[in-house]
């Protein structure tokens, strides 16, 4: 056992260094740069200076609109990709022809780098030259071009639409895995009593699902909350600044205004959101096992 | 009623796949494959076609012109693509070896605090990777690791290493105990160990894990705009975004060079759906 123990520990070594200087000590030092001035490393020239760059963040509107559209941007996509990636699941619980290529579609979108995909999207909506108004124009359902990415509040609408179609697919995915795990004499004992599907899924589809769709919804809200490349590349946070989210607003403030320590304390109060959501989620779990 | 009391519900679940159930697969496809395919035929389209007006929808003629462009006039373009897959396939062998190391450790030795420290490192990956990036910034400055391929790559592997290692743990529980035992017994080292048995009995494990940290990697975005700022050091993902001027998008080129990126992932979506699904499935599933 206690050669088991030291190779334990041998084994952990280069893991745990990576680990403590690509995202332990960054950390950390995000986290101290967030109460300084003037300074992009906590050695040189770091002057402390206590909560005032939170204060000037909450008193900042540019902020506070970031905030608002990052919570709503979560708040609506993380709902309707659930719906979606349940229906998908049920869909695909089941044997059928041609399921490689319905299993690679719903696969697809989620491996494709969100930054690309923004573009692909960006070409699509372009207002000129795009498919969507071309084709909605030649089937007579719009009369007149629509402006999706350069109009408020269109371009937030056009942009969760894209968040959407790409991550239905992870939540029907990790869904699934739920699904397989519910034993099929459970059906059976429900098709004795004569229960049609809709009650099978209500009674026992979903509360055996609890566990998977929370812990998928858990990492979607997450993943939603610092979405970073989508209006990047889709709308360039505009038009104004009605599509710019947290992690946006962010970068903005670290490299293009270079203010580390102002972006940094907006990247923790982001972190902060994040972990209480996460917190009650996961009360939420424990409260559903107990 | 009796006949579904008489036919097991199992089958009834995993047979019956009606005409409704194949419209809502054939849905599925179309949704899931339609902007790549636009991307496909605007990247086949004259630069006279692409902008016409009304839109043409079909390439008439298809064209590789937007291809050979880019090797002939955006040379940049393809060293995006190669930077991409020096740092995303050296990224996977060093996450492998480090992660696989690591999660037999914390997964199957037995040691004291290793239940504590598989929390800790999903807690430390829990922080946005946004928070790296002014820390991480700065030092890589000091170090002269911007615009590396070591710098991205020891970035990478800090991002992802944790996911690595609680897919490879969930893998590594897998092999049966007996078979470790059995082996201690004979006095067979931890290494020994690890490189003879588990290793090659979780292949499968692996090269999901692989697989996953490769398009990881190969897709990730702000790590990769903030550590490699010279125009020739890009990966294909921030070279692309970044390529299109301050007014203009020529758009032939960014759909050509666009599809050439995402290739890789279309061929690996399509080869081991298996491979991904069963990798995402057991790194969330528990």
């Amino acid at each position: 056992m206690k050669q088991a123990n030291r190779a334990g520990v041998y084994f952990l070594t280069p893991a745990l260094l990576i680990i403590a200087f690509v995202l332990l000590f960054p950390i950390i030092q995000t986290i101290v740069l967030s109460f300084g001035k003037n300074s992009t490393s906590i050695f040189i020239g770091y002057e402390y200076i206590g909560l005032a760059n939170y204060r000037r963040l909450l008193a900042t509107p540019r902020f506070i609109t970031a905030l608002n559209n990052t919570l709503f941007f979560t708040a609506v996509t993380v709902p309707l990709e659930l719906c979606i990636g349940l229906l998908l699941a049920q869909a695909l619980n089941r044997r059928f022809r041609g399921k490689g290529l319905v299993r690679m579609a719903v696969l697809f979108p989620w491996a494709l780098p969100t930054a690309l995909n923004a573009l692909m999207w960006r070409w699509m909506f372009n207002s000129e030259f795009g498919l969507f108004n071309a084709m909605l124009i030649d089937s007579g359902l719009l009369t007149e071009r629509v402006n999706w990415l350069g109009a408020i509040p269109l371009a937030m609408y056009s942009m969760m639409f894209v968040s959407v179609w790409k991550t239905s697919s992870f939540m029907a995915l990790l869904l699934l895995a739920g699904l397989q795990t519910i034993p099929d004499d459970l059906y059976e004992a429900g098709s004795v009593d004569g229960s049609n599907r809709w009650t099978a899924f209500r009674h026992i589809t979903l509360p055996l699902l609890r566990p998977a769709i929370l812990v998928s919804v858990l990492l979607r809200t997450m993943d939603a909350m610092r979405t970073f490349e989508l209006p990047f590349n889709l709308t360039d946070g505009g038009p104004l600044t009605s599509t710019e989210t947290l992690s946006l607003y962010a970068y903005r403030t670290i490299f293009q205004y270079v203010n580390f320590n102002l972006g940094s304390s907006a990247i923790i109060i982001q972190f902060i959101i994040i972990m209480a959501i996460s917190l009650a989620y996961i009360a939420t779990l424990r409260r559903g096992q107990a | 009623m009796t006949r579904r009391a008489a036919r097991p519900a199992k089958i009834d679940r995993q047979r019956s796949a009606s005409p409704g159930f194949y419209v809502v697969a054939g849905i599925t496809v179309l949704v899931s494959f339609f902007p790549t395919i636009w991307l496909f035929l605007t990247s086949i389209k004259t630069e006279a076609t692409i902008y016409a007006f009304p839109v043409v929808y079909l390439p008439a003629p298809p064209t590789l012109d937007n291809y050979l462009n880019i090797f002939n006039e955006t040379p940049e373009l393809l060293r995006y693509i190669l930077n991409s897959f020096i740092v995303a396939t050296t990224t996977t062998i060093v996450i492998l070896a480090f992660g696989g190391l690591a999660a037999y450790s914390l997964g199957r030795l037995t040691w004291r605090g290793r239940g504590p420290l598989l929390i800790f490192i999903l807690a430390v990956s829990m922080f946005p990777p946004l928070a790296l990036l002014p820390s991480l910034f700065s030092m890589f400055l000091d170090l002269r690791l911007i615009n590396s391929y070591p710098g991205l790559i020891i970035g990478h592997t800090g991002l992802y290493l944790p996911i690595a290692i609680w897919i490879l743990s969930n893998f590594f529980q897998t092999v049966p105990r007996e078979i470790e035992d059995a082996a201690r017994v004979d006095g067979a080292t931890s290494l020994r160990i690890f490189w003879r048995i588990i290793l090659p009995l979780s292949a499968p494990g692996l090269i999901s894990t692989g697989l996953i940290v490769f398009i990881f990697s190969w897709n990730e975005f702000p790590l990769s705009l903030v550590l490699m700022s010279d125009n020739f050091m890009r990966t294909a993902p921030v070279g692309i975004s970044l390529f299109p001027g301050e007014y203009s998008f020529p758009w032939e080129i960014i759909t050509a060079a666009t599809m050439l990126t995402i290739t890789p992932i279309l061929i690996i979506s399509g080869l081991f759906q298996d491979r991904l699904i069963g990798g995402l499935t057991a790194g969330s599933g528990k």
